[in-house]
C-alpha cells in the first residue's frame, strides 16, 4: 500500500508544480514544445525526441492579459496568454496550435504576434469531419505538421513513430483501465488522485508515465472488487481535470465514473492502428468519432454520443462542468439537456472559471445534486 | 444638444435610399412567401457561397442580417432573452441568440421566420455559425450543407485550396439532391458574372469615400450593404448599386460630402453597433467627424476577383475573406485604410460577443498606430444586444478621442 501511495504521490507532485517551476523540476533531454488540444497528434513530438507538454489553465491570477484580451474569453485561453506574457513559459521551445473555437484562433495570432518563443505551428484540423474530402485534406496537414516538426526538431523516422504510437495506446489502454477502477474501487482512488494522474500525463516524459502507471495498475489488479455506495456521474465539459471538482463531488457522495472532458476520456478515442502506415493512422483516428462540439460530424453527433456514453457507464446524473465563455459547448447545452431529459437523466450545469477561486459557489450546487439522486 | 449641434453640420439624406427600401421589401416579401413564386428557401451564413444557389432558382435567406435588423429596430435584447430562457447563455453571438429568439417566439421585424428548406453555413466568418446551424437543422429538421474554410493565419496552403475546391463539387451535388435538377454551369457563370459585377460597383462605390469631403459615411454604407450580402448575384443588386453610385458621383463632381462638415476622418473596425448607429452618428458628425470607411463593409468589396467565374475561383475567393485571416492581414487591412482614405484615427469597437472580429484588436490597434501614426480608440459593446453597452461611457471617450486627433492636428500646422 505503501508503494501505492509513493506513486500517486509522484502524479500529484508532478500534477500541482506551476509552470514557472516545471522547467527545473521535470525536464529530462527532451525539449518541451506546448499545445492545447487532443488534435495535436502528440506522438510526432514524441517521435521526433521532444516532450509534448500540454497547456491545461492553470490558476492565475491576472495581470498582463488585459492588455490583450477582452475579459470574455475562457480561463483556458485566459490563464495561458498571462502565463505566457509573464514568461513563466519561456522554457518552451515552441508552440504548437491546432484549430477548435474562435477563441483559440484569436489566441493564435495574439501568440504569435509577442514573438516569444523560438517556433510556433498552427494545425488545421478540419472542422468538417463528415466528408469525404477532410480526410486527404487532413492528412497533407499532418504531413505538413510532420515536415515542421523534423525541420525544427529532430527526424521522424517510421520506427520511432511506430513505437510512438505503440506507447501512447499503451498509455490510452491504461487509463481505460484506470477508469475502470474508478468504478469498481472508487474508495481506492479518490477523485482527487485520479485527476491527478490524468493531469500528470500531459506534463511528464511519457515513458516514465507509463512506467509509473503500470507499476500502479499493478498495484490496483490485486484489490478486491467492492459494493461502492457512490452516485455514479458522468461528467462532461472541457479541460477540467482539476483535483478540487472531484474531491468536491465525492465529498457530496458521488463519483466521476465516466467523462467526456479534453482532458480525459476524449483522450482514448484517439486509440491509433497500429496495422496501417502511421501518418495513415494518425489521420483516420481524428475521423472515426466524435471528439469534441468545435467540429462537425453531422448535426446530432454530440448528443448521440453523450447519451450513449452515459448509458454505457451506468451513471444516475451528468454534470457539465463548462468553462465560462466557452461558446462551442454553451451553444449544445440546451439541446444536450433536453435528450438527457427524455432520457430521464437529469443533469446539473456548473460555470467555472479560475480552478483555485470558483469552488464555494459550486460546493451547495453539486450537493444538492447529488442529494437528489441519492437512494433514499 | 448633439441634435442642435447636428444642425450646424446636416447630414445629406441619399435620395437612392427609397428604391433601396423598395428593393429590400420586395425581398423580404418573396424570401417570405417562396410558395407564391415557386421558389425553396435556404438559409445561409453571410459568407456562404450564394451564388451557386441563385444559379438554381433558390432564394437566400441571412439570419445574420436579420440580426442587424432586429439589432437596428432595438428588438433584439427581448430576442436573445427568449433564448436565453431556453437555456442558451447570454454569452453567445447575439446575432445568433437573435435568431433562435425570434425562432421560438415567432416575433421579430418581418414575423415569424421564413421556413428553410435546406440551410448552408461556411465558417469562414466564425465557429459560432457551425453550432448556430446545427441547432436550427435539429430544430427545423431540414438538411445543413457545412463548407469548411480552414482560417489562414499566414499562407495559403495549395492543399488547404483544394480542399475547399472539391468541397464546392460536394456544395453541388447537395443542391442538385436538394433541388433534383442539374446544376447549369451557364446559369451559374450569369450569376457569378452578375456578383462580381455587383461587387465591384460595391468597391467603387466605397473607395468614392477616398474624396474629401467623403460622399459616403460609414453609417451609409452600414445601411446599404444589405444587397449586396442578400442580392449578390441578383440584376436587382447591380442595378441598385449603379443607381447609387450615379448618385454619388455627382456628389464628388459638386465636392459635397455626407456631412456639410468633414474635419476629422476616421475608419471603423469590427460590425456596427445596429441599436446605436444614429446616435453615434450624430455624436461624430456633429463634432466635426465622419467615418469614411471600415472593415466590416469592406469585407463585400473582394479587390482580385476571379473573372473565369469558375467554381474553384469561388472556392478561392470564399477561402480568403477577411474574417478567414490572421492578425497580421487584419493589421495591414485596417492601416491601408487609413492611408487610402485619409483617415486621422480609427475607433475599433471591441464586440463583446463576435471573437473572430475583436479578439487581437489591443495588439491592433498598437501595431496600427505605429505602422500609420495614427491614434486609435477601442469602445466596448455588442453588435445587436444592448443590454450590456453604456452610451455615456462611450460618448465620453469618443469625445476624448476627437479632442486628441484634434490637438495633434493643431500641433502639426
Ligand atoms: S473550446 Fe472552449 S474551453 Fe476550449 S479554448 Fe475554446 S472557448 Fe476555451
Ligand atoms: S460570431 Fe461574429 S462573425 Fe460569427 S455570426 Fe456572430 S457576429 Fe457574425
Amino acid at each position: 500500500m505503501e508503494k501505492k501511495s509513493s506513486l500517486i504521490r509522484e502524479l500529484e507532485r508532478v500534477a500541482s508544480l506551476e509552470y514557472k517551476d516545471i522547467g527545473s523540476h521535470l525536464l529530462g533531454d527532451r525539449i518541451p514544445i506546448g499545445f492545447f488540444c487532443p488534435y495535436v497528434p502528440e506522438e510526432l513530438i514524441h517521435a521526433a525526441g521532444a516532450l509534448p507538454f500540454r497547456l491545461m489553465g492553470p490558476p492565475a491570477r491576472m495581470s498582463h492579459v488585459q492588455a490583450h484580451l477582452p475579459p470574455n474569453c475562457c480561463h483556458l485561453v485566459k490563464s495561458s496568454l498571462e502565463i505566457f506574457l509573464r514568461g513563466e513559459l519561456d522554457f518552451l521551445k515552441g508552440i504548437i496550435f491546432s484549430h477548435t473555437c474562435d477563441t483559440m484562433q484569436g489566441l493564435s495570432d495574439i501568440w504569435a504576434f509577442q514573438k516569444r518563443l523560438p517556433f510556433q505551428f498552427n494545425l488545421m484540423m478540419p472542422t468538417n469531419v463528415n466528408s469525404e474530402t477532410s480526410r486527404p485534406y487532413w492528412k497533407a496537414e499532418i504531413e505538413r505538421f510532420k515536415g515542421f516538426i523534423e525541420k525544427n526538431i529532430g527526424e521522424v523516422t517510421p520506427q520511432n513513430l511506430t513505437t510512438a504510437i505503440q506507447l501512447f495506446n499503451r498509455i490510452r489502454k491504461n487509463i481505460r483501465e484506470i477508469y475502470q477502477f474508478r468504478r469498481t474501487l472508487p474508495e481506492e482512488l479518490t477523485g482527487a488522485d485520479f485527476a491527478n494522474i490524468i493531469r500528470a500525463q500531459y506534463l511528464m516524459d511519457r515513458n516514465q508515465y507509463q512506467f509509473l502507471l503500470s507499476e500502479l495498475l499493478e498495484l490496483l489488479s490485486h484489490q478486491k472488487k467492492k459494493e461502492g455506495h457512490l452516485v455514479p456521474l458522468y461528467l462532461a465539459g472541457n479541460m477540467v481535470h482539476s483535483a478540487p471538482y472531484f474531491s468536491l463531488i465525492e465529498e457530496a457522495g458521488g463519483t466521476v465514473v465516466s467523462d467526456d472532458l479534453c482532458s480525459g476520456a476524449r483522450f482514448l478515442r484517439l486509440m491509433t492502428r497500429e496495422d496501417i502506415d502511421p501518418i495513415e493512422a494518425l489521420t483516420q483516428r481524428y475521423l472515426s468519432s466524435f471528439l469534441c462540439p468545435t467540429k462537425h460530424g453531422g448535426s446530432n453527433d454530440h448528443i448521440e454520443t453523450l447519451i450513449r456514453e452515459v448509458e454505457e457507464a451506468g451513471a444516475t446524473g451528468v454534470i457539465f462542468l463548462f468553462y465560462k465563455y466557452c461558446e462551442s459547448h454553451y451553444f449544445d447545452y440546451p439541446d444536450l439537456k433536453t435528450a438527457l431529459e427524455t432520457k430521464s437523466i437529469p443533469s446539473l450545469l456548473l460555470e467555472v472559471d479560475d480552478p483555485a477561486t470558483s469552488q464555494g459557489q459550486l460546493k451547495i450546487r453539486i450537493q444538492a445534486f447529488v442529494g437528489m439522486l441519492s437512494p433514499i | 444638444m448633439v441634435e442642435k449641434e447636428l444642425q450646424n453640420n446636416p447630414y445629406r439624406k441619399i435620395d437612392s435610399t427609397s428604391a433601396y427600401r423598395r428593393l429590400m421589401t420586395a425581398y423580404y416579401f418573396m424570401v417570405k412567401h417562396p410558395a407564391w413564386f415557386g421558389k425553396k428557401v435556404a438559409w445561409i451564413t453571410s459568407g456562404g457561397p450564394v451564388e451557386p444557389l441563385y444559379a438554381m432558382g433558390v432564394l437566400p435567406f441571412y439570419p445574420e442580417n436579420y440580426g442587424a435588423m432586429c439589432g437596428a429596430s432595438r428588438m433584439s435584447p427581448s430576442l436573445c432573452e427568449a433564448a436565453e430562457q431556453k437555456g442558451y447563455s447570454h454569452d453567445l453571438c447575439s446575432y445568433a441568440l437573435t435568431d433562435i429568439g425570434s425562432f421560438f417566439t415567432g416575433k421579430g421585424p418581418i414575423g415569424r421566420l421564413p421556413k428553410p428548406d435546406f440551410l448552408v453555413c461556411g465558417n469562414n466568418i466564425c465557429g459560432t455559425v457551425i453550432k448556430w446551424y446545427e441547432i436550427q437543422a435539429r430544430a427545423l429538421r431540414v438538411p445543413l450543407f457545412f463548407l469548411d474554410t480552414p482560417f489562414f493565419h499566414d499562407e495559403l496552403h495549395q492543399h488547404n485550396l483544394r480542399y475547399v475546391e472539391k468541397q464546392m463539387g460536394e456544395y453541388i451535388a447537395f443542391l442538385e439532391d436538394q433541388m433534383k435538377r442539374p446544376f447549369l454551369e451557364k446559369r451559374f457563370k450569369k450569376v457569378a458574372s452578375r456578383s462580381f459585377e455587383a461587387i465591384s460597383l460595391w468597391r467603387e462605390i466605397l473607395d468614392l469615400s477616398r474624396n474629401q469631403p467623403a460622399p459616403f459615411a460609414a453609417f451609409d454604407a452600414f445601411i446599404h450593404m444589405a444587397p449586396i450580402v442578400t442580392l449578390r448575384g441578383t440584376r436587382w443588386a447591380v442595378r441598385y448599386y449603379q443607381k447609387l453610385k450615379r448618385e454619388l458621383e455627382e456628389r464628388v463632381k459638386k465636392g459635397l460630402g455626407a456631412f456639410a462638415r468633414e474635419e476629422i476622418r476616421l475608419v471603423w473596425d469590427n460590425i456596427p453597433i445596429w441599436y446605436d448607429i444614429r446616435n453615434l452618428s450624430k455624436l461624430l458628425s456633429s463634432n466635426g467627424a465622419v467615418l469614411v470607411a471600415d472593415t466590416y463593409t469592406s469585407a463585400w468589396a473582394m479587390e482580385e476577383p476571379d473573372l473565369t467565374y469558375s467554381l474553384d475561383g469561388l472556392a478561392r475567393a470564399y477561402a480568403t475573406i477577411h474574417l478567414n485571416r490572421g492578425l497580421g492581414y487584419k493589421m495591414q487591412k485596417i492601416a491601408t485604410l487609413i492611408e487610402k482614405f485619409g483617415a486621422h484615427g480609427f475607433i475599433m469597437h471591441s464586440n463583446r460577443s463576435c471573437k473572430p472580429y475583436s479578439l487581437g484588436q489591443y495588439d491592433m490597434r498598437r501595431e496600427v498606430t505605429r505602422l500609420t501614426g495614427k491614434p486609435g480608440l477601442i469602445i466596448e459593446a455588442d453588435h445587436t444586444d444592448s443590454r450590456s453597452y453604456s452610451p455615456q461611457q462611450v460618448e465620453k471617450q469618443i469625445l476624448i478621442f476627437l479632442d486628441i486627433i484634434r490637438n495633434k492636428q493643431q500641433g502639426s500646422t
